[in-house]
């Protein structure tokens, strides 16, 4: 990462010095700017997500919905903590319900809770690369835009994007199994 | 009204009744999940900052566009109309950028269109994935980051490829 870092900002100042010197602080102001944004979006809906996922914690919803999706997690992730499987749960099921509100906080609860875990690595690329893929039931977003520009049918879209989505999910599990199952056995 | 519309507003009603039965104190309960937000946001905005300002750098020097243009030649190899190359390049860095450049697209393209479908395709496959690894990664001092985010990059992008080949068949 820091390699990347280094590389994309070195080439895109040198780009820029050379085409307009002017713009450089400006370009990256905007960019703190949109991370201030960002944050202040985010804490709204972190505030009302983590509100609501404690009080389902507490009333025991979501060691309910972890029972329920034991098996499967603990055969993709390799881990036997229940409360990472808790936050995965949530996790995996609110993305799924297109629910990224709720989603993003879980999954960072679990990536904490992973670092802990024996094969740690190996669990936290596999909920990074699934968190990756855009797998969801209804694409809302576009659905909205599409409805917006008065397409013929926005929903004749859904199922394209549901199969390449579902692709992006394989072929990225694949890929961690194949490529951490090999470092780590 | 869009059905789905009422699917939050039921799971709401649904827990917090569910929560009501089993004696939860919901007000104590809710407010102490809130507590949880300032610390999070504390260990996300220094990696937020340094990948935004990365994103809008990559952007204002032309480089995103350029880039785009050096790999329109591959992209239509692949089956990925040309005109949404710039879409696929900045999917990866900033989720409201690629979804300005959507709402471009489909209107000038029409969202009927087969650029339109496929533009559609890109933006939903796969997230903004430098943005995601920022929000996942920022907990620990993780070095191996570099090789998740390469692979989730791999996946997404074999599976718009994909995802234009089925824009095509249906």
């Amino acid at each position: 990462m820091n390699g990347l870092f280094l590389l994309l900002f070195l080439i895109s100042a040198a780009l820029i010095t050379v085409r307009d010197p002017s713009a450089f602080l400006p370009a990256l102001l905007d960019g703190a700017k949109d991370a201030i944004a960002l944050c202040l979006t985010l804490a709204a809906i972190y505030a009302v997500w983590l509100g609501f996922l404690r009080i389902a914690q507490d009333a025991g919803l979501l060691c309910g919905m972890a029972r329920l999706m034991k098996k499967p997690i603990r055969k993709l992730f390799h881990v036997e903590k229940e409360e990472a499987i808790e936050q995965i749960a949530v996790n995996l099921s609110a993305n799924f319900l297109g629910m990224g509100g709720a989603a993003t906080p879980a999954g960072i609860r679990a990536m904490e809770l992973l670092g802990q875990e024996q094969r740690s690595q190996y669990a936290r690329a596999m909920l990074f690369v699934v968190n990756c893929s855009g797998f969801q039931l209804l694409p809302t977003t576009v659905l909205a835009l599409r409805a917006q520009l008065f397409a013929a049918s926005p929903y004749e879209i859904v199922f394209p994007i549901f199969l390449s989505t579902l692709c992006a999910l394989l072929i990225g599990i694949a890929l961690v199994k194949l490529v951490y199952g090999r470092k780590c056995a | 009204m869009n059905p789905a519309a009422y699917i939050l507003p039921c799971l709401f009603f649904a827990v917090f009744c569910a929560a009501a039965f089993r004696k939860v104190k919901l007000y104590d309960s809710f407010a102490e999940g809130v507590k949880g937000v300032v610390p999070l946001l504390k260990s996300l905005f220094p990696y937020l900052a340094a990948i935004l300002i990365l994103a809008s750098l990559f952007e204002a020097s032309g480089l995103s566009a350029g880039l785009s243009k050096a790999l329109a030649p591959v992209f239509t190899a692949l089956g990925i109309p040309s005109e949404i190359c710039g879409l696929v390049l900045i999917k990866p860095f900033s989720g409201s950028g690629s979804l300005a450049l959507l709402s471009e697209i489909l209107q000038n393209y029409g969202a009927d269109s087969y650029i339109g479908r496929c533009a559609c395709i890109v933006y939903s496959t796969g997230e903004t994935v430098f943005y995601m690894s920022a929000l996942y990664f920022a907990q620990k001092k993780e070095k191996s980051s570099a090789l998740p985010v390469a692979l989730a990059i791999v996946s997404n992008f074999i599976a718009i490829v994909l995802g234009c080949l089925f824009c095509r068949i249906f």
